[in-house]
């Protein structure tokens, strides 16, 4: 029988264990790392151009700089290099391969052409410019909107109309125009790009390890598992064995940095060949050109619904912007996916059809960043709800418990055939409308709107948020290559402390805290008693690592399996020496106890020291030495987690500025680990979703010059721009993966996008302006709402 | 290209450093390469982010957009200063108490921002708070909690333990 999980520290507010070394200022992110003396440091030649065929690179004035050890151009790299290329198989996509540096043609602004390699940093920016590259620039295609009509410039020779990706998809006998769909809507919503911008930028320091033949990479990443096979499959050569892949503190993430970088190829090649140390900081211009954008989105959709504001078909054609080059490992599949595959949410939506699309541009490539293709398509779904309230006269919050899935509807398979076991999708909207006193707010507003000379709406999001994807998700996504699984070794030491290796890494989710509080509970022990190692694939087993929001489902579910092993073995070493059943023993903070036999008891190191033959017991017949054991978790398709945002908005019509007033959060994401630390999540996921809503986006113009790589001109969120957010919890466990936890990394942003251009679109319902894009700048708003006074 | 060395003399954290630097070297990296200390970080070397905050003769400053060579001779304050071996600062302790980090890239800027307010202003409203946190940016915890811990680092360095933030 095995024992139930004891939650002893699970749901506690535990402070970081991280806090400590962080606030002294002795955190080692990557560019603190102590490097040798003869470290060569990398710097990149960008291209200008968002689309060119490079007639010739002359370096020599570059080589004769003194401190200039070499650089190399696109042919130098293919030599020790292979293309990078994203397996995705998936019908409707089109592989395609981008060198590590250019070779014969650039694709973007920012693609690298050349690389120089220098005693110092300085020195490197110094030969950067002195790289004289001759271009001949040819047309650019640089929007999503007409990139894939008939005669744009193609971006790769093999794909026509820059279409990347496409997929159709209809339920079963779809239907058009149902007889009961009486009414009908059609919108479409535009989304701005934006990024994930950590304050640390993206770098990486190759070592040398003369013993071993190998080298140790330093990589501020998200993935160190994904990011050391492609180090071994895409450089020539290379044995993925040589190559040790440590994670130092990483300066934020976001999904960011969950992609593999031509720079960090460039950066291992390089130390392979020559043995020495190299080192690449990136500083933020480059950052803001060539990590990964997101969410340039289009969406037209078309909804039937009847007099009760109920919908009957939902048809939604999407197109998203790939960029020049599918990143790895995520491809360009994810986003047009995703969004395909999540805009039904939390809603009764049977009926469906879409066509998504990826489209290459001479732009920047697309990825990850958090909350990938939700933001956007419940942007869309939600901004449907609201049109079909004001349509029908019907208030909004009606309109979605109207259609909404109902709690004895669970657990409920969508759509597109996604399984949400558990939700609290009903309650989470009834308790949020109360917290932020909807009904008040509704029955004062005509009154309050305008009282100073401001427009006041009220906005919602409701929706599900997928976390924990498993392997057949990423099937489901075409995502062949992606594991799903993360995976965790415990090893209870012969002192009976604790260590557990995880495959994830940390960006500041204080995996060094919650995973001690979920092994501690699996295995019994005192958390003072664990220690947790994670971001060296040098120590922990193989997985799929810390991006859309993984940790506490994949990384929790592997603790579990593991800890249940270890615990069992306990069990029966400890029935042996108290001469019990090892049915009968309870583990629990660092003691096994004989169940209701107070006293009768003896310690983890006592059980240990047996365990490791350090004392004259004796192990029970047939067990092995040791007190270890590792396990995998593959999480089901997803786990499916949920939340409602509401927030109250005041819109300025002298300047267009838009005030967050109040802005509240119910989320579940079944158990909680450490309240505090889901907190921390869902407050700055809302600051970068009030982000996207009001102030970011990266503008390119028509020649494919970004006009805003500088953090002057992309705006990020300040102390001042937020408001206070409350925040609850409701807790429904998942019942179909391991510990009941679900993911929460994401659900903070992707609530808060709609929540407020929902507020904003309500704000100026009267004046009859329609809000189907963000950002919603004050220029921009100032524009509606001078086009819909006439001023 | 020939670069100008010049002889710049700095006290950071009490202890003077002194070096031949090149004229155009930052102050950020003389303090992060020159004196080691790695705790004042750099996010956008543009002026912008704050992470690189630092005390020049007590006021921040942003580290990035001063040469060395430019403050020769003053006394500049890093976030190695605060803490004693045994002890966080207070303003140290109330950051771990509210949460009000995470990855921590940004943090040692936010403490010395909370550093040179709290000197001048020894009980901020939320809203002086604010004003003053302006000068970093954050992108993981949504200011809420530095908001919070400023408040309770304020209080308890007046001594006053009842005070919420």
């Amino acid at each position: 029988m095995t024992e139930a999980l004891h939650t002893g520290y699970i749901g506690r507010d535990i402070l970081r264990r991280e806090d400590s070394y962080l606030l002294r200022g002795q955190g080692k992110f990557v560019d603190d790392l102590p490097e040798p003396r003869d470290t060569i440091y990398l710097g990149f030649v960008m291209s200008p151009y968002a689309h060119a065929r490079i007639r010739s690179i002359d370096a020599s004035r570059a080589r004769a700089l003194d401190g200039v050890i070499d650089v190399l151009t696109g042919e130098d790299l293919a030599e020790l290099t292979d293309p990078i290329v994203t397996e995705i198989d998936f019908p409707g996509y089109i592989r395609h391969g981008r060198p590590v540096l250019a070779l014969g043609k650039v694709r973007f602004v920012g693609e690298q052409v050349a690389v120089v390699l220098a005693e110092d940093r300085y020195i490197a920016q110094d030969a950067v410019d002195l790289v004289e590259v001759e271009y001949e620039p040819l047309p650019v295609a640089a929007d999503l909107e007409t990139a894939h009509l008939d005669g744009a410039p193609q971006v790769h020779d093999h794909i026509p109309n820059n279409t990347i990706f496409s997929a159709r998809f209809e339920t079963k006998g779809f239907d058009p125009a149902p007889a009961a769909a009486t009414h009908s809507i059609r919108e479409r919503f535009r989304s701005g790009r934006v990024a994930g911008v950590p304050l640390e930028p993206r770098g990486c320091l190759a070592m040398p390890d003369h013993t071993a033949d190998a080298i140790v990479f330093y990589s501020s990443t998200q993935v160190p598992h994904i990011l050391r096979t492609a180090l071994g499959k895409h450089i020539k050569g290379a044995s993925e064995s040589k190559i040790r892949v440590i994670v130092p503190e990483v300066g934020g993430g976001f999904g960011t940095k969950a992609q593999i970088y031509t720079e960090e190829v460039v950066a291992a090649a390089l130390a392979l060949k020559l043995r020495r140390a190299v080192k690449w900081i990136q500083d933020r211009r480059e950052e803001l050109l060539t990590s990964i954008h997101a969410r340039d989105h289009l969406y037209e959709v078309e909804a039937g619904f009847d007099g009760q504001g109920v919908i009957h078909m939902l048809r939604v054609r999407l197109h998203t912007n790939a960029g020049a080059y599918s990143s790895l490992p995520f491809g360009c599949t994810l986003e047009p996916t995703g969004g395909a595959r999540m805009i039904v949410g939390p809603y009764r939506i049977r009926n469906y059809a879409y066509q998504a699309y990826a489209i290459a541009t001479h732009t920047c490539p697309s990825g990850a960043y958090r909350g990938v293709a939700q933001p956007t398509c419940f942007l869309t779904i939600e901004g449907v709800m609201d049109r079909i309230g004001r349509q029908l006269g019907i208030d909004p919050a009606e309109v979605r418990l109207r259609n909404m899935i109902q709690p004895e509807e669970m657990p409920w398979v969508n759509a597109v055939g996604v399984r949400y076991d558990t939700g609290s999708y009903v309650a989470s909207l009834k308790r949020a409308m109360e917290m932020i006193g909807y009904a008040g707010f509704r029955a004062r507003q005509p009154a309050d709107r305008l009282a100073d000379g401001k427009y006041r709406g009220i906005g919602i999001c409701s929706f599900t948020e997928i976390s924990g994807t498993g392997a057949p998700g990423w099937r489901a996504r075409g995502l062949i290559r992606m594991p799903g699984f993360d995976s965790a070794l415990i090893k209870i030491e012969p002192t009976g402390k604790v260590t557990a290796y995880i495959s994830h890494a940390n960006a500041g989710q204080a995996h060094y805290t919650t995973f001690a509080q979920v092994v501690a509970d699996a295995v019994g022990a005192d958390i003072a008693d664990v220690t947790i190692v994670e971001g060296d694939t040098g120590a922990t087993p193989y997985g799929t690592n810390t991006f859309a929001s993984r940790s506490a489902v994949t990384g929790g579910g592997a603790i579990l399996r593991a800890g249940r092993k270890v615990r069992e073995k306990m069990r029966r070493i400890a029935g042996q020496m108290l001469e019990a059943a090892a049915d009968d023993i309870e583990i629990r903070e660092g003691w096994a106890e004989v169940r209701g036999v107070p006293g009768m008891r003896v310690s983890l190191t006592q059980i240990a020291e047996t365990a490791y033959s350090m004392n004259n017991l004796g192990l029970p017949p047939g067990e092995d030495y040791g007190l270890e054991a590792s396990d995998f978790y593959d999480p089901p398709l997803a786990t499916m987690a949920n939340a409602v945002h509401i927030c109250t908005v005041a819109v300025d019509p002298e300047d267009g500025r838009v005030k967050v007033e109040n802005h509240v959060v119910v989320h579940d994401c079944g158990r909680v680990i450490n309240p505090v630390i889901v907190d921390g999540q869902v407050q700055g996921g809302a600051a970068q979703g009030l982000g996207e809503a009001l102030m970011e986006e990266l503008v390119y113009d028509r020649e494919g010059q970004l006009q805003n790589a500088n953090l002057l001109d992309y705006l990020l969120p300040t102390a001042l721009d937020m408001p206070d957010i409350r925040i609850e919890h409701i807790e429904s466990p998942t019942i179909d993966g391991e510990g009941g936890f679900k993911g929460v990394g994401e659900g903070g942003l992707i609530g808060a996008v709609p929540a407020i251009a929902n507020a904003v679109a309500d704000a100026l319902a009267p004046l009859g302006c329609n809000v189907n894009r963000i950002p919603l700048r004050p220029s921009y708003v100032l524009g509606l709402i001078r086009a819909a006074t006439g001023r | 290209m020939a670069r100008e060395r010049v002889e710049v003399s700095l006290t950071i954290n009490g202890r003077t450093y002194r070096d031949r630097v090149e004229s155009r070297l930052l102050l950020c990296d003389f303090i992060r390469h020159v004196a080691g200390l790695k705790g004042t970080h750099v996010g956008c070397e543009h002026g912008v982010c704050g992470a690189c905050t630092v005390l020049i003769d007590g006021r921040t400053a942003r580290s990035c957009l001063h040469f060395a060579a430019a403050v020769e001779g003053s006394a500049i304050t890093t976030v190695e200063s605060l803490a004693t071996e045994a002890a966080l600062h207070p303003i140290q302790q109330a950051f771990h108490e509210s949460h009000a980090l995470q990855c921590g890239y940004c943090t040692p800027g936010f403490l010395l921002t909370t550093v040179e307010l709290l000197g001048r202003n020894a009980a901020p409203t939320t809203e002086e708070i604010r004003q003053a946190l302006t000068n970093n940016m954050c992108r993981c915890t949504g200011y809420a909690n530095i908001v919070k811990a400023v408040g309770v680092a304020a209080a308890a360095m007046r001594g006053d333990g009842a005070a919420k933030a």
